[in-house]
């Protein structure tokens, strides 16, 4: 019994496709009819048990942690955003998922796949980004192709995954496609978070909140906001040292907001 | 706008973002945050109702002017009674 027969046995039972980027591209093909709540939360949580099940059991994950200081670009942020009109606002989430996207051209045996024994990197990065869903459960869509997209762009396209998401109007294609996941526990979350690959993909990024802490700089301490920046990576794909690379990757973009 | 047709806007937009809350049952004068699990995305698309329904201007440094559903009506009141 595969993975597949899992999820389809799960998508059949309740009646509608497997709703999770988590889980497999081939299972993603049947159009949901308007399933009721209840039985789109049960495929939900039976796709997510499927391909966590399957991370653990297959995925020798290392875990790394960073902490970064979010001065530079949340100062940023704030004059952006009195510039901008309301809908077009950025939250802190979208400069970090950029951030990532952009990391990925330092060390790219982060954005991939891994297949019939190798890792398959990707020249595109397709961002899977964890939407947490009102009541339980998460899907995970891509923002395809990020590495081309501006703050901006990826801000709205967030905006409407993450409203989709949670309204059940997530499509196929944006399912089951990522090359690599982030996973961001927003302002009401942990400080850390270390996070399970979604296979087939080779790492995770995770974000806890934006919170001020002590931070020592030239001597001295300071109060600044500061992330918990961590990665779950694969070790058949990636070695710690490389890991290490990808986070420090990850900070010095954070550290020129304007550039991102 | 009224406060009644104001308050109304503001449960809109708020059902928009988390379409099981009861209204009947909010305490008006708690933080909607807390009150209904709302994270940033869910506050910002608040925020952004509440602007396409009132027309109100709201900068980012007043987002929190806008934490219970009271606080809400009042704010929006209060910009379109200034004029915007």
């Amino acid at each position: 019994m595969t993975r597949e027969d899992v999820e389809r046995a799960a998508a059949a039972r309740a009646g509608t496709a497997v709703p999770a980027g988590i889980a497999a591209p081939a299972a993603t093909a049947v159009p949901a009819a308007a399933p009721a709540a209840g039985d789109r939360r049960l495929a939900i949580r039976r796709a997510i048990a499927a391909a966590m099940e399957r991370a653990n059991r297959e995925i020798p994950h290392y875990y790394l942690a960073t902490s970064i200081d979010m001065s530079q670009a949340l100062a940023w942020l704030e004059a952006e955003n009195a510039r901008r009109p309301l809908p077009e606002r950025l939250l802190v989430a979208a400069l970090l998922l950029r951030a990532v996207a952009l990391a990925v051209a330092d060390v790219p045996e982060m954005n991939g796949t891994w297949e019939g024994g190798a890792l398959r990197a990707s020249a595109e990065v397709h961002l899977g980004v964890a939407v947490s869903l009102r009541g339980g459960g998460l899907v995970a869509p891509a923002i395809r192709s990020a590495q081309a997209k501006d703050v901006g762009v990826i801000m709205r396209e967030l905006r409407d995954l993450v409203r989709r998401a949670r309204a059940s109007g997530l499509r196929s294609s944006e399912m089951g496609t990522a090359t690599l996941t982030v996973t961001n526990l927003g302002d009401a979350g942990a400080d850390a978070l270390f996070g399970v690959i979604h296979p087939p993909q080779v790492a995770l990024v995770g974000f806890g909140r934006v919170a001020e802490r002590p931070w020592a700089t030239r001597g001295r301490v300071e109060a600044r906001p500061v992330v918990g920046a961590s990665l779950s990576a694969d070790h058949r794909a990636s070695d710690g040292h490389r890991g290490a690379l990808f986070l420090a990757a990850i900070d010095r973009r954070l550290q020129r907001p304007e550039a991102l | 706008m009224t406060r009644e047709e104001i308050r109304s806007a503001v449960l809109e937009a708020l059902a928009a973002v988390a379409p099981e809350a009861d209204p009947a049952s909010l305490d008006a004068s708690a933080p909607l945050r807390e009150q209904l699990d709302l994270d940033s995305m869910d506050f910002l698309n608040f925020v952004i109702g509440i602007h396409e329904r009132t027309g109100a201007e709201i900068p980012e440094a007043d987002y929190a002017k806008l934490a219970s559903l009271e606080h809400a009506v009042a704010y929006v009141e209060a910009r379109c009674a200034g004029g915007g």
